[in-house]
């Protein structure tokens, strides 16, 4: 049966209209991240998200958020099925977020880093994290955030502590006279692990020294055969035994929030994001903070990331967006609501908030970072790190032996 | 109340006895302890957080915070979760239990080859604590395309409730006299239609007990869905309630109030059809 | 028109659906476990490479926490094995007495058992929150702060405030079981006996127990089989910790593959368990299949 040919070009650039119309429609792209702690990163998302689906018609964006185990998990179960996301938030350190860079799980993006420029727009700082891998450039900086202590203004004044300390001594002193007057020094919640953890990777920089600690983080030094390794597990035990707020093991991080927040401890070791929580919480003026003082040049701090996924089949889209999540007038608009700095160098700071000015003050007088250790460590050597701390913590194993068993465990891992 | 009247004596004797008495009390005490976790929920779920933190933990709540279980409902995803399980537990239900009876005939009114073997290897399956196969049926349940589907969580959850169905009606049918379906099957009648017509009707009782308890069993199972449903539009009740606590622990208000709301379907259902939970439970002791 | 299907081939239609989903999905995971025990594989990359015993080895030396499991998980079954049975049994012979209130009594106490215990975990675990739960509170409120422990953190108290947590939830379950042996006691028997001068003990002893023993076969198997399955609780509650403290086996299973990506070494440990539980399981299958042949 002939067919005239008007027809047959008629209904061929229909059906390419059709097929471009809906392809276009069908453009969507999934971004898995964290549920925040700090609302406003959250509320941040849907009204850039929104912004950028009207900029671009045809592509929706679906946000997930999960809590950080789960998120974990989920991210696991999808790197072995079709069912993952576009976008996933990692953590940029190499344990944790290189188990999927290493398994090939993002994809590499030195073409877009070319096509939008990133090189030029993110903090060096940030940017060193894309680089880590071989085989290209993974990801772009989503976050960099720096941890330090809080304190309680009031409290501190009460113990007659007149000056924020400056060296690891003056710390031990300050919290001797939180403890004389009644007040535990610290509050954590041990039910995650990875918040007492913090304790015991600031003091590891601080008795080990910067090319130590690398060195034992990287597992090429012997945590067994480092002295600085297991003197720092011993004055972990001094901390949790007579400095903190007890009981402390059984509950998680944002109970020991609340608890912070009245009173009941006076200082907590916590990231920059806890401005927007205090914020929140209407009692930024209670509060202060001062850089955890190690003796060294190196800032607590992590970048946080937002890899495309190698399995994403729109990553061009999936590129655009984290193009626009991260461009100057998106990060300047929504300063504050990431964290206290944004990873987009090109932003101005004009806050006078006192705590946001404490920030800024941090973060520039460091020339370097040490990662968090369970984003240094493999998985399983993460547990066996938060096991061997939680028991030091509890009194259920000799702060000595702790070194020599974190080192078996190591030894037998490899 | 007719149990006063007679209460308190022995059987056979008139005089009322005071250990039954003291007995008695006894039991109320333990009774009031072992309700006092619900009651203490319940208040906790009214209270605003900061009363909580601030009042006594017993102290029933002064004015009632609606407002937590809204929030906890928004928070917790409630309006999915509680979809999710519905339309599983709803398939899963009476198609396991089809499934099963047509099993348990086969094996218990048919001479099949290998059938006692077969019976063994299902029974067996009565013993398996699936919660060491979870890994592996995640690899299995991935390799066919079904993570975060519905039909990918309903499949093993048929799987592992055909044993103890079957084992307790091929015990039920294996008591059925041989003459009434021998009477049928002379008359022609195929035993499709035998267990249509015949079986099915009357082992409603059990069917009924079978029905109840794992409808409960479907819609608390926690550990299978954890590792299936990934995705958060594809949660039931439990992981629904595992992700608000691990996120929102200390929010104790909305806390409670997510308890609160995922424990009470199964807490109404088993208060209206309370004999079948005992019946369920008995016929598989007792066909010992 | 009518095709005459054999018997056996109608037998085998109606098994099959049950066959086919049972074998797929209960039993094809059960032999991938014993064969995954035999390999290295994380789980992420499609090939996954044999390596004999490393895995056992691994796991019987080299893995800190796994005999701490074993520890708990056999603490734990024995523990599921006495007590929640015997408190059971003791309210069973309660309720079985002529007392007013029995029916909603009953139902109070196994209310607990049909609440998901996932949901148990979570109502516990906030009773025992160590600064507002109920337990510390009522203790401060009585002046008892010197009896405040942390509950879910320390570790010598962990283990047992869960399983408290658990007996809470299972007591109901034999309870209702030994409810329905005692009503099955003769009544004629115990009549009989009272008329012969015996008193309250020698009746239990010479005429409710003995006919209670097929009840308490059941309700002990079914504890053990129950509490080795132990997993939402310990999940919802501690997670395993503190630091790993009360981990079980098919817990710590489930987190070696699960979350830490290792997954041969989760299969070695699942067979462990499954090896426990058959060395539980054919030994009372034997015995009830005899039993059931001489007691018919």
């Amino acid at each position: 049966m002939r067919v005239p040919t008007q027809w047959l070009r008629f209904a061929s650039a229909a059906a390419l209209v059709l097929g471009g119309a809906m392809a276009a429609q069908a453009q969507e792209i999934k971004l898995w991240t964290l549920n925040f702690a700090n609302d406003s990163a959250n509320q941040a998302f849907q009204s850039i998200i929104k912004q950028f689906q009207d900029a671009n018609p045809g592509v929706t964006v679906k946000v997930e958020n999960r809590g950080v185990d789960e998120h974990k998990s989920a991210l696991r179960v999808a790197a072995g099925s079709d069912q993952g996301p576009d976008i996933f938030f990692s953590w940029a350190g190499l344990g944790l977020g290189g188990e999927f860079v290493k398994s090939g799980l993002a994809l590499p993006m030195d073409k877009y880093y070319a096509e939008y420029k990133w090189d030029d727009r993110f903090l060096p700082v940030a940017l060193t994290f894309s680089k880590q891998y071989p085989g290209g450039q993974f990801g772009v900086p989503y976050t960099f955030h720096g941890e330090a202590i809080y304190y309680n203004k009031a409290l501190f004044q009460k113990a007659g502590i007149t000056s924020e300390p400056k060296t690891y001594d003056e710390l031990v002193a300050a919290a001797e006279k939180l403890a004389k007057a009644g007040i535990p020094a610290f509050t954590f919640g041990g039910t995650v692990n990875w918040h007492v953890m913090r304790l015991m990777d600031e003091i590891l920089e601080t008795e080990c020294g910067a090319e130590k600690h690398d060195a034992l983080m990287t597992m090429k030094a012997s945590w067994a055969e480092e002295p600085c390794a297991t003197k720092a597990f011993d004055e972990l035990h001094r901390w949790t035994s007579k400095y903190f707020l007890k009981p402390f093991m059984g509950i998680d991080q944002s109970q020991s929030f609340n608890l912070f927040l009245a009173g009941r401890a006076a200082m907590m070791l916590e990231g920059d994001w806890l401005v927007g929580q205090l914020k929140g919480a209407n009692r930024l003026a209670d509060f202060a903070v001062f850089p955890f003082p190690t003796g060294g040049k190196r800032l607590y701090g992590f970048a946080e990331y937002n890899y495309i996924s190698s399995k994403s089949k729109n990553p061009d889209v999936a590129a655009r967006f984290l193009d626009y999540l991260e461009s100057t007038p998106v990060q300047q608009a929504h300063l504050g609501d990431f964290g206290t700095i944004s990873v987009n160098k090109d932003v101005k700071y004009t806050s006078t908030e006192p705590l946001e000015v404490a920030w800024r003050a941090i973060f520039g007088g460091y020339d370097g970072t040490f990662v968090n250790g369970d984003q240094a460590f493999p998985l399983n050597v993460t547990t066996e790190y938060w096991r061997i701390i939680n028991q030091v913590a509890t009194d259920s194993l000799d702060p000595k032996a702790a070194a020599g068993e974190l080192q078996k465990f190591i030894a037998n891992s490899k | 109340m007719n149990g006063f009247a007679r209460a308190f004596r022995q059987p056979g004797l008139d005089r009322v006895d005071p250990i039954l008495v003291i007995l008695w009390v006894a039991l109320i005490v333990v009774a009031i302890v072992w309700i006092a976790p619900f009651v203490f929920i319940v208040f906790t779920s009214l209270k605003a957080n900061s009363t909580v933190m601030g009042s006594s933990a017993f102290a029933p709540p002064t004015s009632l915070e609606w407002r937590n279980f809204a929030g906890a409902w928004a928070r917790g995803r409630f309006s999915t979760t509680v979809f999710n399980s519905a339309v599983i537990t709803t398939i899963k239900v009476p198609l396991g239990l089809l499934i099963s009876a047509m099993a348990a005939y086969a094996l218990s009114r048919i001479r099949l080859p290998a059938g006692r073997a077969i019976f063994l290897l299902v029974l067996f399956g009565t013993m398996l604590p699936f919660q060491v196969m979870l890994a592996p049926l995640f690899t299995l349940v991935n390799s066919f395309g079904l993570i975060n589907t519905k039909v990918g969580i309903i499949l093993p959850y048929l799987a592992f409730g055909v044993p103890y169905q079957v084992f307790i009606l091929h015990g039920f049918f294996g008591e059925v006299p041989k003459e009434l379906s021998e009477a049928a099957l002379v008359d022609g009648a195929s035993h499709f239609t035998i267990f249509r017509r015949i079986f099915l009707p009357i082992s409603l009782p059990v069917l009924a007990a079978l029905l109840i308890l794992d409808f409960v069993a479907t819609w608390n199972e926690f550990a299978m869905a954890l590792v299936i449903l990934q995705d958060n539009s594809t949660w039931t009740l439990p992981l629904g309630l595992m992700s608000f606590q691990s996120q929102f622990q200390s929010d104790y208000g909305q806390l409670n109030a997510a308890i609160v709301m995922t424990v009470l379907p199964a807490t109404i259902v088993y208060l209206i059809f309370q004999r079948y939970f005992v019946s369920g439970l008995t016929s598989g002791a007792i066909k010992e | 028109m009518s095709i005459r299907i054999s018997a056996p081939t109608q037998g085998l239609v109606l098994l099959a659906p049950a066959l086919l989903v049972y074998c797929v999905f209960a039993v094809y995971p059960m032999l991938d476990v014993a064969a995954l025990s035999f390999m290295k594989w994380n789980g992420l990359s499609p090939n996954a490479q044999f390596v004999g015993l490393a895995n056992y080895v691994q796991v019987f030396t080299q893995d800190p926490v796994f005999w701490q499991a074993v520890r708990n998980t056999v603490l734990w079954t024995v523990m599921s094995v006495i007590f929640p049975p015997a408190i059971g049994f003791a309210l069973a012979l309660a309720l079985n007495q002529n007392i007013p209130g029995r029916s909603p009594l009953r139902a109070l106490f196994y209310l607990p058992v049909i609440i998901a215990p996932i949901a148990v975990a979570t109502i516990w675990r906030w009773m025992y929150d160590p600064f507002f739960g109920l337990f510390n509170a009522t203790l401060t409120a009585l002046g008892l702060q010197g009896l405040i422990k942390d509950w879910l953190g320390d570790r010598n108290v962990a283990l047992y405030a869960m399983f408290i947590a658990s007996v809470w939830q299972t007591v109901g379950f034999s309870l209702v079981l030994f409810l329905a042996g005692l009503q099955n006691v003769s009544q004629t028997l115990i009549e009989a006996s009272r008329i012969d001068g015996a008193g309250r003990f020698e009746v239990f002893r010479y005429v409710t127990l003995p006919a209670l023993r097929p009840s308490i076969t059941i309700v002990l198997i079914l504890s053990i089989i129950n509490s080795l399955k132990a997993f939402d609780i310990v999940y919802g509650m501690t997670g395993g910790g503190p630091a790993q403290s009360t981990q079980m086996l098919a817990l710590w299973a489930f987190t070696q593959a699960m979350q830490l990506g290792d997954f041969g070494h989760g299969a070695a440990i699942s067979v462990v368990l499954l090896l426990i539980t058959i060395s539980i399981v054919i030994p009372y299958l034997r015995w009830s299949r005899t039993h059931r042949e001489t007691n018919p």
